[in-house]
């Protein structure tokens, strides 16, 4: 078959499965057309909301007029790639959101492990106040530091009192600390959340039988449970990273620790306002998202967990 | 193997009571079934031996030792689940393996040990297999495996054959059995089955809402069972109220040679099989339900005094809804209620 042939092939074959998709007569195509109906209105939102800025950010990328978007240039990924600063700031990213991504999943796995495998008094409390900082925006979140951690907060001046040291010396809301405190504050219910699932699929008989074998609570843990739950981890994991990379008000509030949020802010603010170069750092952003899901992905069981 | 003794056995679960002060001796090398409708404490009775529950009241001993605060990993009781309860993250060679490997034996002897189970549970062939690639009936023979590979004080099999089909099921009765047999194994079988129970045990355990009601030998409680309960319970009763008197019970529509400990009313259970058909028997009974069920018919048929009982017929003969049938009862197979 040629490759005119070919092509006419493929799109006598796209034309009739829209034709059936959008008249159907076998239950098959029915069910095709209730998928389309439901999946139209999200991709129409993503066309706008999505994919149309992501092309212009690409076009924005290589203008030589990042306001008017007129010609060409590949002044802005130039300066990415050659200037220090940002080297710094996606290693700064990585690193730090790595770390506060490993930490809030080590504390989602011990607070699923006690919803999911003890009858908790008062199970319910408990469950809204590990999940409620989701709801909470970034901004409140640096609040709350600095209510605690910061010159005049609780925690500061408790220490300054117990030890006798000065209250500003002991403030660290402003510091990496406190930027570290209110990342994974906001992150472990993402961690948790994804867990609990993983978790109700844990098989208990498993568990008692490594017990009845003589496992300890801990090997059963290591040798039974953890196995199961790696996908579990793995997609807590992804989330957990995805959402940290996201985090904008805390980090804004705090400004202790230079990520790619703060530096995409900095570029298009007034003064050293570059959108090229802000809407290149949001494509590289985009492509590591994209890429990092994928990879992780290998390591998730999609019929055991959803992201 | 060890003898099991639990002592006034009670397990509460704030106003539910889940067993109520059971007393029973498991001997050494014995296969006691438990036996109950759902609800009726087996589970729990199962699990508080494991050390998975801590009775309200009471104590449980191994060879007369308390075990009764002793946690689970430290029991030496080997569990059978319905579910089979595999490590699906292990081989079955791993599985097999797990216990002996959380007791620090070399790997070499494990392996050496796991193997030879493997040999006798006739599964050596899927070693290496994930627990998820096997049957239900290979994965509860590595389930079987797997508890015996620590040589436990007691083995604990809870409705392992659940959801197997019924000639596999007839045939791992068989198996199981002999195995249990041969290690010399002190096993506790619990089941909803009461056929099942008696095919594997040596002696069977009833249980309703958190009590023993009768503990015997199969045919013990299916010939002489000791109330109401167990006798429909186990196998299928008709239970008949009659006047015993001088070593005869007058049920009105016929009379039995059979001995009752007291004189006046009695009830007298009856198996199906105790209903003999004559051709001009001294019982009539109208037929309302046949059912053909291959090696037997089952019927159920009124007395004239409206009393419904249950017969098997031969499955030769064809019986229709409405038929008189003439009946005896055998009084041998008959067994008063005490």
């Amino acid at each position: 078959m040629s490759i005119r042939e070919s092509t006419a092939a493929s799109v006598r074959r796209v034309a009739i499965f829209a034709s059936t998709t959008a008249r159907p007569t076998t239950e098959r195509e029915r069910e095709r057309r209730r998928i389309a109906i439901m999946c139209l209105p999200f991709f129409a939102l993503a066309t706008v909301a999505g994919f149309v800025p992501l092309a212009m950010l690409v076009r924005m990328s290589v203008a030589a007029d990042a306001i008017w978007i007129e010609g060409w240039s590949l002044d802005a990924w130039r300066t990415l790639l050659t200037e220090p600063t940002y080297r710094r700031v996606a290693w700064n990213t990585v690193w730090f959101v790595g770390l506060a991504t490993v930490v809030s999943v080590v504390l989602g796995v011990a607070v699923a492990h006690a919803l999911e495998k003890y009858d908790l008094p008062f199970e319910r409390v408990v469950v809204a106040a590990v999940s409620f900082p989701i709801a909470l925006p970034g901004i409140i979140v640096a609040i709350l530091v600095i209510a605690m951690l910061g010159r005049q907060g609780l925690v500061t001046n408790a220490i300054a009192a117990v030890t006798g040291t000065s209250a500003i010396d002991l403030a660290s809301a402003t510091a990496i600390t406190g930027l570290f405190l209110g990342y994974v504050y906001s992150l472990v219910p993402r961690a948790t959340m994804v867990l609990r699932g993983t978790y109700a699929e844990v098989n208990t008989q498993a568990e008692e039988a490594a017990r009845s074998l003589g496992a300890s609570r801990w090997e059963t843990f290591y040798h039974v449970t953890l196995p199961e739950i790696r996908p579990g981890i793995a997609a807590a994991t992804i989330l957990t990273f995805r959402s940290g990379l996201a985090i904008f008000g805390t980090v804004l509030l705090l400004q202790s620790h230079y990520v790619v949020t703060l530096q995409i802010q900095r570029e298009i603010s007034v003064g050293t306002y570059r959108p090229d170069v802000a809407a290149a750092i949001g494509l590289v952003y985009v492509v590591f998202i994209v890429a990092f899901t994928f990879v992780g992905l290998r390591f998730v069981r999609t019929d055991t967990v959803t992201l | 193997m060890s003898e099991v003794t639990l002592e006034s056995l009670t397990k509460r679960y704030g106003d539910e009571l889940a067993v109520d002060g059971i007393d029973l001796t498991i001997r050494d090398g014995e296969i006691l079934g438990i036996v109950g409708p759902s609800g009726c404490g087996k589970t729990t009775t199962l699990r508080t031996i494991a050390g998975f529950e801590t009775p309200t009241r009471g104590r449980v001993r191994f060879d007369g030792v308390d075990v009764t605060h002793v946690p689970p990993e430290e029991r030496h009781v080997g569990l059978v689940f319905q579910s089979y309860a595999l490590f699906d993250t292990m081989t079955v060679r791993e599985n097999v393996a797990f216990g002996l490997k959380m007791r620090d034996v070399p790997q070499r002897e494990r392996r050496e040990r796991a193997g030879a189970l493997l040999e006798m549970l006739d599964i050596a062939t899927l070693a290496d297999r994930r627990p998820t690639t096997l049957s239900g009936g290979q994965q509860q023979r590595v389930g079987l495996a797997r508890a015996l590979a620590i040589e436990p004080h007691v083995l604990l099999l809870d409705e392992p054959m659940t959801g197997l089909d019924a000639a596999l099921k007839t045939r791992l009765q068989t198996e199981i059995r002999d195995l249990l047999a041969d290690l010399g194994v002190t096993a506790i079988y619990v089941t909803h089955d009461q056929e099942e129970a008696m095919a594997m045990c040596d002696r069977i355990a009833v249980l309703n809402a958190g009590t023993v009601e009768q503990v015997g030998t199969p045919s013990a409680i299916y010939r002489r069972p000791a109330n109401a309960f167990v006798a429909n319970f186990i196998g299928n009763s008709t239970l008949l109220t009659g006047v015993a008197a001088d070593g005869r019970v007058d049920l009105g529509f016929a009379e039995l040679e059979v001995a009752a400990a007291t004189n006046g009313t009695v009830t007298v259970a009856v198996r199906p099989e105790a209903f003999e058909f004559e051709r001009e028997g001294p019982i009539s009974a109208e037929v309302s339900s046949a059912t053909y069920l291959g090696d037997r018919t089952q019927l159920t048929a009124t007395l004239p005094d409206e009393t419904t009982v249950a017969l098997h017929a031969d499955a030769a003969e064809t019986y229709r809804t409405g038929e008189t049938v003439s009946l005896s009862i055998d009084d041998t197979s008959v067994h008063v209620l005490e």
